[in-house]
C-alpha cells in the first residue's frame, strides 16, 4: 500500500525548488531585458529612415496625387547611404571594443549597447535591400554599391570644398604682404638712393638687416631665378 | 535608431507642382540639410535614362563624361605650353566643375583621381601666372586626394610657400612629401633649396 501522504511531501517539495527557481530566472531575465532596452541607442535617431517610411505613409489630401516613386527612390538611396556610415561605424568599433572588453577596460553594459547596434545595422540593410528590390529587381545587390559611392563622394567634396573656402583668405593674406614687401621696398630704396648707394647688392643686405623684411630679400631676389626654374619644371611637368 | 518595426512619422509635405519635399513646421538644421540633400538626389535620378530611374551599378562608368574631362584638360594643358596661363585657367576651372558635377553613385576613386590631376594642373596655370597663393591652395587639394604618386603636386605647394616667403611651412611640407614619395628628385632638390634659403635669413637676421 503507498503511503500518500509520505509520498506527498517530496513531491511538494521539489514543486517549490522548481517553481522558486522558474520565477526567480523569469524575474531576472525580464529585468535584464528592461535594463538592456533602457540603455542609450548607440546611434543617434536614423533621419533618412525616418523620412523614407514618413513619406511611404504621407496620406496626400483628396486630389492630390500620390508621393512618386522617384522620390521614394530617391529617399531610400539616401537612407542606405547613412547605413553606409554605420556599418563603417559598427565595423571599425567592433575590433577596438572586444580588445577592450578582454582587458577588461570596458563594462559590459557597452558591449550589450555594441551588439544591440549591430544587431539593428543588419536588420536595417536587410530592410532596405527587400525595398530596394520591391522597387525595381535586382536594385538590391547594387544599391549598397551605389550608396558606398555616393558617401564616398560626399567626403571627397566636402573637403575639397573645405580646402578650396580657403582661397580667399589666402589669397588676402598674399596681397597685404606683397603691398607690405613693395612699401619697405620703396623705403628702402628711396633711402639708398639718398645715400647714393644703389647697387644691386646692398639691397639685399640693408633689407636682410631687418628681421620682418627677410622676405622681401628672398621674393626679390628668388622671384625671376625661381620662375626660370618653374619654367623649365612646366616644359616638363606640363605634360600628364 | 528606432527598433525595426517602429519608426517617427515626419510632418512632410510633398509639393505637387516641383515635387520637392518640405518640413512643416520648424525643422532642425540636419532636416533641413537632408532634406536638401534628398530633392537634389531626386532631381539628378530624374536625369537617368535606366528602366525603372534606379541608378546604375557604378562600374562600368559611362565614358562621356570621362572624355569631355579629359578632353577639356587637354587643352588646358596645350594652352599652358603655348604660354596663356589664364586661358589654361579657365580651362581647367571648367574641367574641375564637370568632375565634381559627376553623379554622385559613380565611382569616388575615380572623381578622386580626376580632381587630383586637375587641382595639379590648376596649381600650376597659376603658378605660371605668379597666383601663388591659390596655387598653393590648390596643390593642397590634389595632395589631399592623391598623396602617392603625386610628386608634382607637393613640389607645386612646396614652391608656392617658398614664393610667398613661408620657408619654414615650406621645409615642413616638402618633408613631409618625401615621406610618400622617397627619393623624389625634384623634391629633394627643393628641400635643398629652401634650407639653403632659411640658412641665409638666418645669417641676415643675425
Amino acid at each position: 500500500m503507498v503511503d500518500w501522504v509520505n509520498l506527498a511531501i517530496p513531491f511538494a517539495y521539489l514543486g517549490v525548488v522548481v517553481g522558486s527557481l522558474y520565477t526567480f530566472s523569469y524575474l531576472y531575465r525580464k529585468r535584464q531585458a528592461a535594463h538592456a532596452a533602457s540603455l542609450a541607442p548607440w546611434f543617434d535617431p536614423h533621419l533618412q529612415r525616418n523620412i523614407y517610411l514618413s513619406l511611404l505613409h504621407l496620406d496626400p489630401p483628396e486630389g492630390t496625387p500620390k508621393v512618386p516613386d522617384g522620390v521614394l527612390r530617391a529617399a531610400l538611396l539616401r537612407r542606405a547611404t547613412e547605413d553606409i556610415h554605420r556599418i563603417v561605424a559598427v565595423r571599425n568599433a567592433k575590433q577596438a571594443l572586444t580588445t577592450l572588453l578582454q582587458r577588461g577596460s570596458v563594462g559590459d553594459e557597452l558591449w550589450q549597447r555594441f551588439q544591440r547596434a549591430e544587431k539593428e545595422v543588419e536588420e536595417e540593410i536587410r530592410d532596405v535591400v527587400n525595398e530596394a528590390n520591391a522597387f525595381s529587381p535586382n536594385w538590391g545587390q547594387s544599391i549598397f554599391q551605389s550608396a558606398n559611392e555616393m558617401a564616398n563622394n560626399a567626403i571627397v567634396r566636402k573637403r575639397t570644398e573645405e580646402l578650396q573656402a580657403q582661397v580667399p583668405k589666402e589669397k588676402e593674406w598674399w596681397a597685404k604682404k606683397l603691398a607690405g614687401i613693395q612699401s619697405d621696398f620703396m623705403k628702402e630704396l628711396d633711402e639708398e638712393s639718398g645715400a647714393k648707394k644703389a647697387t644691386a647688392a646692398v639691397p639685399v643686405s640693408a633689407v636682410g638687416s631687418k628681421g620682418s623684411d627677410d622676405d622681401t630679400v628672398l621674393v626679390e631676389a628668388g622671384g625671376p631665378t625661381a620662375s626660370q626654374q618653374g619654367g623649365g619644371k612646366k616644359k616638363k611637368k606640363g605634360k600628364h | 535608431m528606432d527598433s525595426s518595426d517602429t519608426f517617427t512619422l515626419l510632418p512632410l509635405h510633398l509639393d505637387p507642382a516641383t515635387k520637392a519635399i518640405s518640413y512643416q513646421g520648424t525643422p532642425t538644421t540636419a532636416l533641413t540639410t537632408e532634406l536638401t540633400a534628398l530633392n537634389d538626389l531626386h532631381r539628378s535620378l530624374l536625369t537617368l535614362d535606366t528602366p525603372n530611374g534606379i541608378p546604375p551599378p557604378p562600374v562600368p562608368v559611362n565614358p562621356k563624361r570621362t572624355a569631355q574631362i579629359n578632353k577639356l584638360r587637354e587643352s588646358g594643358n596645350d594652352a599652358l605650353r603655348k604660354g596663356k596661363p589664364a586661358d589654361a585657367l579657365g580651362l581647367y576651372t571648367l574641367a574641375l566643375k564637370m568632375a565634381a558635377q559627376r553623379p554622385p553613385w559613380e565611382p569616388a576613386g575615380l572623381v578622386r583621381e580626376e580632381l587630383a590631376q586637375l587641382y595639379g594642373n590648376r596649381a600650376q596655370a597659376y603658378m605660371a601666372g605668379q597666383g601663388w597663393a591659390e596655387g598653393a591652395v590648390d596643390a593642397k587639394c590634389s595632395v589631399e586626394l592623391k598623396k602617392v604618386g603625386n610628386a608634382k603636386a607637393w613640389w607645386r605647394r612646396g614652391r608656392c610657400l617658398v614664393e610667398m616667403g613661408r620657408l619654414e611651412e615650406a621645409r615642413e611640407w616638402v618633408g613631409e612629401g618625401l615621406e610618400f614619395e622617397a627619393g623624389e628628385q625634384d623634391l629633394v632638390g627643393l628641400l635643398k633649396e629652401v634650407e639653403v634659403l632659411i640658412e641665409k635669413r638666418k645669417t641676415w637676421s643675425g
